[in-house]
C-alpha cells in the first residue's frame, strides 16, 4: 500500500495547489473578474462559490491538505490514517460530482480549475479504492 | 526520528501552503497609476450621450470622443472597462449609478468596450449595439438597457433581434441602427477602446481606474467604492 498512499499524498498537492490558487485569486477578486481564459468568473461570482462565508476554494484547500495528511500518516504506517483516507475522498467525490453538475445544468458554464480538481479527486478515490479493495495489501 | 517525520513533512507542506497564500495574496497589485486624466470640456447631465474629448497622459487613447456623463471639472474621474455579457460588469453598473446619484456633478464617468470573446460568444454583438446607439447620442440609454437584461439576452442563441427591439425601444431610427451596428466606424471604436485597455494593462472585466488608479477588484462593492470616492474628494479639497 505505500506506493498507493505516496501517489496519493503527490496528488494531493496537485489539488491542494490547484485549490489555493483559486483561494487566492479569490480572495484577490482576480478569478471573479470576467477574463479571457474562461468561464470560471461565471462559475466563482455565483452563489455557490461561498459557503458560510468562506470561499468553497479554501474549503477545497483544507480537503486536500487533510488527504495529503492522511496519506503522508498512512505511508509511516499510520492504519487508522489509511483508514480514513476512504470515507474523506469519498466525501469530497460526492461534493465533486455535485459541483460539476451545478457547473453543467445550473451555471452552465465551465471553470478548468474546478474540473482539475474534480478531476484529481476522482483519481485520488480510484487509486486509494483499488489499493484498498482489490489490490492485495502485500501485493501493492 | 521516524515516528515524527511524517508530522514534520505535513508541517512542512502546511507552512508553504500557508506562506505562499500569504505572500501571493499581499503582492497582488492593487493601484498601479496609469489610467488616464480627463482634459476635456463636458455636457452634463445623465442623459446627454455625453461624448467629449480626453486625452491620455498614459496609455494610448481610447476611441474619440468617449462615453462620458457628468460635468469635465468634476473631481473624481471614473473610467471603467466593461464588458456588456460580463455578470460583475452587470453587478457593478448599478453600483455605479447609485455613485452617480449619490455623488452627482463631483463624478465623471467614462465607459471604454472590453468584450471578451471569448468566452462571451455576444459580448461584441453588445458592444456594437452600445456603440451604434451612440452614433445616434443613445449610448447610455443602450447601456442601461444591456447590463438590466443581461440574464434575459446572454443566453440566446442569435441576440440581433433583441438589439433591435432595444433599439426600437429607445427610439433609435432602426434602419439607421441596423446600418452603423456593423459598420467599420462602429468595430474601429471598439477595438480603439480594447487598444487603450491593453495599454494600460486591462486583463479582465470591470477594471476601474479613478482619478487614474486601477481601484482593485474587491475595492468594488458600494460600501468600499463610496469610501475611495470620498476620500478622493477629501484629497481634491485638501489640494484646491
Amino acid at each position: 500500500m505505500k506506493k498507493i498512499y505516496i501517489t496519493a499524498a503527490l496528488l494531493s498537492l496537485l489539488g491542494l495547489a490547484d485549490a489555493l490558487y483559486l483561494t487566492v485569486e479569490h480572495l484577490t477578486g482576480e478569478t471573479v473578474r470576467c477574463t479571457i481564459l474562461s468561464g470560471c468568473s461565471e462559475v466563482l461570482s455565483s452563489r455557490y462559490a461561498v459557503v458560510a462565508g468562506f470561499p468553497l476554494a479554501g474549503i477545497g484547500a483544507a480537503a486536500y491538505f487533510t488527504v495529503f495528511s492522511l496519506a503522508t500518516l498512512a505511508v509511516f504506517g499510520y492504519r487508522t490514517a489509511g483508514t480514513l483516507l476512504t470515507p474523506v475522498l469519498s466525501a469530497m467525490f460526492v461534493v465533486s460530482i455535485w459541483l460539476v453538475y451545478l457547473q453543467a445544468f445550473v451555471i452552465r458554464e465551465f471553470c478548468q480549475y474546478c474540473l482539475f480538481s474534480a478531476a484529481i479527486t476522482s483519481a485520488l478515490l480510484l487509486i486509494v479504492v483499488i489499493g484498498r479493495f482489490v489490490l492485495k495489501p502485500a501485493s501493492v | 526520528m521516524k515516528r515524527i517525520l511524517p508530522f514534520i513533512i505535513i508541517l512542512v507542506v502546511l507552512g508553504l501552503a500557508l506562506g505562499s497564500a500569504w505572500y501571493l495574496t499581499r503582492s497582488t497589485p492593487t493601484t498601479p497609476s496609469v489610467a488616464g486624466q480627463q482634459t476635456s470640456a463636458s455636457p452634463t447631465g445623465s442623459q446627454a450621450p455625453a461624448v467629449q474629448q480626453t486625452a491620455a497622459n498614459q496609455g494610448v487613447p481610447g476611441a474619440e470622443p468617449a462615453h462620458t456623463r457628468g460635468p469635465a471639472n468634476a473631481p473624481v474621474h471614473i473610467e471603467e472597462f466593461g464588458d456588456f455579457e460580463c455578470p460583475p460588469c452587470g453587478v457593478f453598473h448599478p453600483i455605479l449609478e447609485q455613485m452617480e446619484a449619490e455623488f452627482g456633478d463631483k463624478l465623471q464617468v467614462t465607459f471604454r468596450e472590453f468584450p471578451l470573446v471569448p468566452p462571451h460568444q455576444h459580448a461584441l454583438a453588445a458592444a456594437s449595439a452600445a456603440e451604434a446607439a451612440g452614433l445616434q447620442g443613445k449610448f447610455w440609454e443602450m447601456h442601461k438597457l444591456l447590463y438590466d437584461r443581461q440574464q434575459s439576452w446572454k443566453g440566446q442563441f442569435d441576440v440581433r433581434p433583441v438589439f433591435e427591439s432595444y433599439a426600437k425601444e429607445i427610439g433609435l431610427d432602426v434602419d439607421r441602427y441596423n446600418r452603423d451596428v456593423g459598420s467599420d466606424l462602429v468595430q474601429q471604436r471598439i477595438f480603439q477602446d480594447g487598444k487603450r485597455g491593453h495599454s494600460l494593462g486591462v486583463k479582465g472585466t470591470p477594471t476601474v481606474f479613478m482619478n487614474g488608479r486601477e481601484v482593485p477588484f474587491e475595492q468594488l462593492p458600494p460600501e468600499q467604492f463610496r469610501v475611495l470616492i470620498q476620500k478622493e474628494l477629501a484629497a481634491a479639497g485638501t489640494r484646491r
